[in-house]
């Protein structure tokens, strides 16, 4: 396919199509970065453990949805089971990283930033690992996405619809751009409207006086690591339903490196930065991927255009758009 | 027994050996000037009492508790407010927030509002500006503000006129003055006459050491001692 005659082929609705990929990536973007945001921001610490645990959350939420939904099961009730599964998820991971956090984190504050960077790789290793075991042992193929559990949506979500001429999963993207602003909503109310946001705020800018102000910053951080995860397995709960993700062991890295592009575009220790940063690349990857399927026949343009938005960021905004710090800084 | 106590304080940064064996004291409701040149250990004495450099060596006393060595918001708690050399403020947060932070948990907000808004009304127009945007003279203003609040007890403070216009350094001059007639206070000031001002003793440092120490009535810049270790 050449350029030029596939532009000629540009159905009359493509912005229509893109926006609509571009509001439903924007949103998955945002609660994948999320967690890396608060938790890069307030402790300077590299999860790299962060798309394990987003991959984990997608399979745990799968396996509830794959037991407690059957054909029967009505729509409205997979709404439900899905929020509950959700909240599970969330809790469970919240706890989870509170104690790797109190267990692996803790000792290595004082050493430099290198041994925390190996350390979450380590995790990395381990978690795909047992993940990689735990799913060929329920005899699922690991490197696919898991289609039982992307078949518990319900058929509204499923189903492709034709509206203002696009041919597309409207239902399941309009979902997506829901949870997504739900999420933004909770953690920018948590963190303008909670003491323990303000104290993530403030920390995020000057751990040192906020100590000498009476917070116990090990506790803060405690915290925000625990919500940091649970938020990485919401995540994972959310894309387990997207045919475009799904739950397999490589969603580890490809949200890993979603989720460090958006944090670092957006600036370290902005929340806020990282909801722009998340819509950016939303809508770029979302057009970029359209250009690929239409016009231009190289399947690796979104990535390549993602990495050079991150490249031009560091060289030109080392901040970030909305940073406190710069990268390497903080 | 004296609220403060600093016995034979031995502090490093790293493998530098930057107090070697301060000890001083502060009585309740004393203010109490350390002076010397750049460099001489000032801010890391008031450093060492807040756990933050915790010491090596040596006991830091408060109100009667052995506090060396405990976490740093644990001695903040105890009452001991911290108004730092360079403001440090939470410059994304708004000046009320920055008053909000340093209250404790079960501490009465409105009442910290009031205790900051009454004692620099100035501030009370800018409470929901962020603290980045307010000129120095006002984050210094935030800044003994915010170690005002939560009922504490103790200020240790910082060079509060360093970077200041002649004039705003006068307005904070009176604020640490009505602040040091209800508090005790740890003052660290390169104005020689505004600490001699300010403060009942003085101790005056040199290479990480105590070598002087009395009264601050009286003394002038010419004194023996005193143009000894702080001529540059």
């Amino acid at each position: 396919m050449t350029a030029v005659a596939a532009v000629e082929t540009v159905p009359l609705f493509a912005p229509v199509d893109v926006g609509i990929r571009a509001v439903s990536k924007a949103a998955l973007y945002v609660v994948i970065a999320s967690g890396l945001s608060l938790i890069f921001g307030l402790m300077g610490v590299l999860n790299f453990a962060h798309g394990s645990l987003t991959m984990i959350g997608a399979y745990l939420g799968g396996a509830v949805m794959v037991a407690t939904v059957s054909a029967g099961t009505g729509g409205v009730a997979r709404f439900v089971l899905f929020f509950l599964a959700a909240a599970a998820v969330f809790g469970l991971l919240t706890g989870i990283g509170a104690a790797v956090e109190v267990a692996l984190i803790r000792p290595i504050y004082d050493r430099e930033p290198l041994f925390q960077i190996l350390l979450t790789f380590g995790l990395v290793l381990v978690l795909d690992e047992a993940a990689r075991i735990v799913v060929e042992l329920a005899g699922l193929q690991p490197q696919t996405e898991w289609q039982d559990a992307i078949g518990t949506a319900p058929a509204f979500l499923g189903a492709r619809y034709d509206i203002l001429g696009v041919d597309t999963r409207w239902g399941l993207y309009a979902f997506e751009a829901l949870v997504g602003l739900a999420v933004v909503v909770a953690i920018l109310l948590f963190l303008g409207e909670t003491r323990y946001g303000l104290y993530i705020r403030a920390g995020s800018e000057d751990a040192e006086m906020a100590q000498a102000l009476g917070i116990d910053i090990r506790r803060a951080f405690t915290v925000v690591f625990g919500v940091g995860a649970g938020l990485a397995g919401l995540a994972g709960v959310l894309l387990m339903w997207d045919p475009r993700f799904g739950a397999s062991v490589p969603l580890s890295v490809e949200t890993l490196l979603v989720a460090f592009i958006v944090v670092i575009v957006g600036g370290l220790g902005s929340f806020k930065g990282t909801v722009v940063a998340g819509v950016l690349v939303g809508v770029v990857d979302a057009l970029m991927s359209w250009l690929f399927i239409n016009v231009v026949d190289f399947p690796g343009l979104p990535e390549l255009v993602l990495f050079a938005v991150l490249v031009t960021v560091l060289v030109v905004r080392p901040k970030g758009l909305l940073g406190v710090a710069e990268v390497g800084g903080h | 027994m004296s609220l403060l106590e600093v016995d034979d304080v031995h502090s490093y940064y790293g493998e530098s050996h930057v107090l070697r064996g301060v000890s001083l004291s502060v009585d309740r409701g004393e203010t109490v000037a350390l002076i010397g040149r750049n460099g001489v250990g000032k801010t890391t004495t008031l450093r060492s009492v807040l756990q933050l450099t915790p010491p090596r060596r040596g006991t830091v006393t408060y109100d009667g508790t052995d506090v060396t060595g405990r976490p740093t918001h644990e001695v903040a708690r105890m009452g001991v407010g911290w108004v730092p050399e360079d403001r440090r403020m939470f410059s994304h947060l708004t000046v009320d927030e920055n008053v909000r932070i340093a209250t404790p948990p079960d501490g009465d907000v409105g009442a910290a509002f009031e205790t900051v808004y009454g004692a620099f009304p100035e501030l009370e127009d800018h409470r929901d500006r962020e603290a980045g945007d307010l000129s120095g003279g006002q984050q210094q203003m935030v800044a003994i503000a915010r170690g005002l609040v939560g009922g504490n007890e103790t200020l240790l403070v910082d060079e509060p006129s360093e970077g200041l216009a002649p004039q705003i350094v006068e307005a904070v001059a009176d604020a640490l003055s009505a602040v040091a007639a209800e508090a005790t206070v740890l003052l660290v000031e390169q104005n020689f006459p505004l600490a001699m001002d300010l403060a009942d003793r003085f101790y005056l440092l040199d290479q990480g050491t105590v070598v002087a120490s009395g009264s601050t009535e009286g003394v002038t810049r010419e004194d023996e001692t005193i143009r000894r270790y702080l001529s540059a």
